[in-house]
């Protein structure tokens, strides 16, 4: 399902999160490798949760929020392409009906086309 | 303790003086009544059929509409969520003008070094800063509490159904019941002020204990409680928003085209749901110290940095509660008058999310000075400046959509342009503020002042103006004075950045904040510079003050005065940027019963019908 879901559309909008997270990452790392105040078991686990537990939590909303958008986004694409398609159906019936009156339409067809030329062209 | 050791004797003396078959009596007499009013209420209505009406449309029941009571008793008994907005909305505007009328009066005692204004007022030196102190603290609590809160939940409940298109809330009554506890809970707030033998508390917002715990007064305990009030009335609308989005969209909404204002209406539910019971929570252990002799925040014995610790864990996600909704009106009407829709609607929907959650781990970054350890100091800087990207990446979003953009400048458009240019302000002081060196420096001075109020006049506030001007409308069917509502702006935007910006300067020259006088010694600081910059910050509240009346005067007389509008007052009918609230406003237009009769041709607000003149004209030249 995810890989799916998470195509590199929804992939680069999720981008905009992975910034902060990074920044969080950044300096996780940068406590953990330079302690500035020395190791103490107590304020080091609170430090580092402080970082981490938010990282997690951003983590985990982005993923299950860019999921159901995704999903979502997906839905409302295969709608549009089946009222499409539907109205495609209709179309070629209606062509179908046109063609069995075919001596009429051609004249009338050039001149359509030419106007919209023209239309074009004045806009 | 004084009113505790007066009260609690009194309770077993009257159940004494009542004796057992009386109090038996009376709890018969009790059931008997709640019986009788329940039975009342079954037969005055029918629950389960509720009709959603003024909508034009069917409810629930499907079978007929009724019509709405005529006057007060329409107001007192709705629960239309159109109506409940239109409360808010007047509620909010109530609380403003009290707020709003507090700082004037601070302001005016700032002018001067010394205590002038307060102290003739209220007899004293001693006693006009007492008063100065208790204007702050209503100040901040009404303006954060009674008119930001509630002025959000103004726009919610009137749009959010509207723009996902649902019949109306999930829990109607509750949104009904959710605002009727706000005005008690304002009194309660002001009772300090309006009840004589009572004084009204001097706390500041942030009630910061031990000040907050032994100040003596009533006056306290019920801005303690009417804050609480309050509190469980946010819970409650946060409630039902949360379940209005996600179970009651229209077919044609899910998470992929859902408004940018529903999200962050959605957003800011979710953060009030973790944030205001734990205020409760902390409201009542603040009552239980000041009443009943408990010691959770004593000195002795508890932790006044506890109070710190729970009240900043509400209060950060506060600021977001009450910036994230603005930013979505923005974000929804910034586009209308650009020409374009939102640059990047995605990065603002999960930067919207990311704010979210980042702002429940930033709170002690208000108490870098408190003496944490510096470790545990260091990981609060570390997620504050994280939590800086997602607001600047909106801000970048707003700019990219108005670049090459088709601008129009309407009052709702510049109040937009206005918001971005003060935040930019507000945020970046802020993020200055976020690191710990300048935070040491700048603590406790008018820059953390004037940080916070660019973002909550010149940011919130200022969208709120974009709101209530973009679909002022819809909630009236008539369009306001473009003139005034110009005039509404400038000054606006002169006052607001000709006093906050003074407040910046006057932090830099270390004027603490909180102190009615600052007659010190010229050898310690600057005087003469910070009282000319008091006096510029006292010179802007007074312009934004003037501002505000033409708003008001603007908005009242074009309700009743102003030109009716049609569906599309903004010329955005053939565009993608129609919105579902005008498409319901424009079907409303149709539905509703014709009284004969011409109206004036609408003139809307900024080009629109400029542009339709130079149309005309063309069109005209092109006929010859």
């Amino acid at each position: 399902m995810a890989p799916d879901v998470f195509d590199r559309e929804t992939l680069l909008d999720l981008s905009v999160n992975v910034i902060p997270l990074f920044i969080i990452l950044f300096f996780v790392g940068v406590f953990a490798v330079l302690p500035q105040f020395g190791y103490s078991l107590v304020p080091t686990l609170i430090q580092m949760a402080l970082l981490i537990v938010p990282f997690v939590g951003l983590a985990i909303l982005t993923y299950y929020s860019g999921k159901a958008i995704a999903t979502s986004e997906a839905e409302l694409e295969a709608r549009e392409r089946a009222v499409a398609g539907a109205s495609a159906v209709e179309g070629s019936e209606e062509t179908g009906e046109l063609s069995e009156d075919e001596d009429a339409q051609p004249i009338e067809g050039t001149e359509t086309d030419g106007d919209e030329e023209s239309t074009a062209s004045n806009e | 303790m004084e009113i505790s050791g007066a009260l609690l004797p009194a309770i077993p003396a009257q159940g004494a003086g009542v004796g057992t078959s009386g109090q038996l009596a009376l709890t018969v007499l009790m059931g008997v009544f709640l019986v009788a009013v329940f039975l009342a209420l079954t037969r005055a209505e029918d629950w389960r059929t509720y009709t959603p009406l003024a909508g034009g449309g069917y409810g629930e029941s499907g079978h007929h509409v009724r019509h709405k009571p005529e006057g007060i008793t329409r107001w007192l008994t709705t629960v239309d969520h159109k109506d409940i907005g239109m409360l808010y909305g007047l509620y909010a505007i109530v609380a403003f003008v009290w707020g709003g009328l507090a700082v004037l009066l601070m302001r005016t005692e700032l002018f001067t070094p010394s205590m002038d204004v307060l102290g003739a007022v209220a007899g004293g030196t001693n006693a006009g800063n007492a008063l100065y102190n208790g204007l702050l603290t209503s100040h901040g609590i009404t303006m954060l509490f009674l008119f930001g809160t509630p002025i959000i939940a103004a726009f919610s409940n009137y749009f959010v159904p509207l723009l996902i298109g649902a019949d109306d809330m999930a829990f109607p009554r509750i949104n009904a019941i959710a605002f009727w506890l706000l005005p008690p809970g304002a009194l309660l707030i002001w009772a300090g002020f309006f009840v004589p033998g009572l004084a009204p508390a001097q706390t500041s917002w942030t009630m910061y204990t031990p000040l907050s715990a032994e100040q003596a007064g009533f006056g306290a305990d019920l801005m303690i409680l009417g804050l609480h009030l309050t509190g469980v009335s946010a819970t409650m609308g946060a409630i039902n928003f949360i379940a209005t989005i996600f179970t009651e969209r229209g077919k044609n909404v899910n998470w992929a085209n859902l408004d940018i204002f529903s999200w962050t209406i959605l957003t800011q539910s979710g953060l009030i749901l973790f944030a205001f019971p734990l205020l409760g929570s902390a409201l009542i252990m603040l009552l239980l110290d000041r009443n009943f002799g408990t010691a959770f925040f004593a000195v002795d014995g508890g932790s006044p940095i506890l109070w710190q610790h729970l009240f900043w864990f509400f209060g950060h996600p506060e600021v977001y509660i009450l910036v994230l909704p603005p930013m979505g009106i923005v974000s929804y009407v910034l586009p209308r008058f650009s020409g374009r829709k939102l640059f990047g609607f995605k990065f603002v929907v999960y930067s919207t999310l990311a704010i979210g959650v980042l702002s429940f781990g930033v709170w002690a970054h208000h108490m870098f000075s408190t003496g944490i350890d510096p470790r545990i100091r260091a990981s609060f800087m570390a997620v504050s400046l994280a939590i800086a990207i997602p607001s600047a990446v909106k801000t970048f979003n707003w700019i990219t959509t108005m670049w090459n953009g088709k601008l129009r400048l309407t009052a709702p458009m510049l109040f937009c342009i206005g918001f971005i240019s003060n935040f930019i302000i507000g945020g970046v002081t802020g993020v200055f503020l976020a690191a710990i060196p300048i935070d040491l420096v700048l603590h406790d001075t008018y820059y953390v002042v004037g940080h916070f109020h660019y973002i909550v006049m010149g940011a919130i506030a200022f969208a709120v103006f974009a709101g209530l001007y973009y679909w002022y409308p819809i909630f009236t069917g008539r369009m306001y004075q473009r003139s005034l509502a110009k005039w509404h702006f400038w000054s606006t935007m002169i006052g607001t950045n000709l006093t906050f910006f003074a407040m910046l300067l006057l932090g830099y020259n270390e004027m603490p904040r909180r102190y009615s006088t600052y007659a010190f010694n010229a050898d310690w600081a600057p005087l003469q510079t910070v009282e000319l910059l008091h006096q510029a910050a006292t010179l802007g509240a007074f312009i934004l003050a003037f501002g505000q009346i033409i708003w008001l005067v603007n908005f009242v007389q074009s309700w009743y005065e102003g030109p009716e509008v049609d569906g599309d007052p903004w010329g955005l009918r053939d565009t993608s940027l129609y919105g579902r609230e005008f498409e319901w406003h424009e079907r409303r237009l149709q539905t509703a019963v014709t009284d004969g009769g011409e109206e004036d041709e609408v003139a809307t607000d900024g080009g629109v019908d400029e542009t339709a003149a130079e149309e005309a004209v063309a069109d005209e030249q092109s006929d010859e």
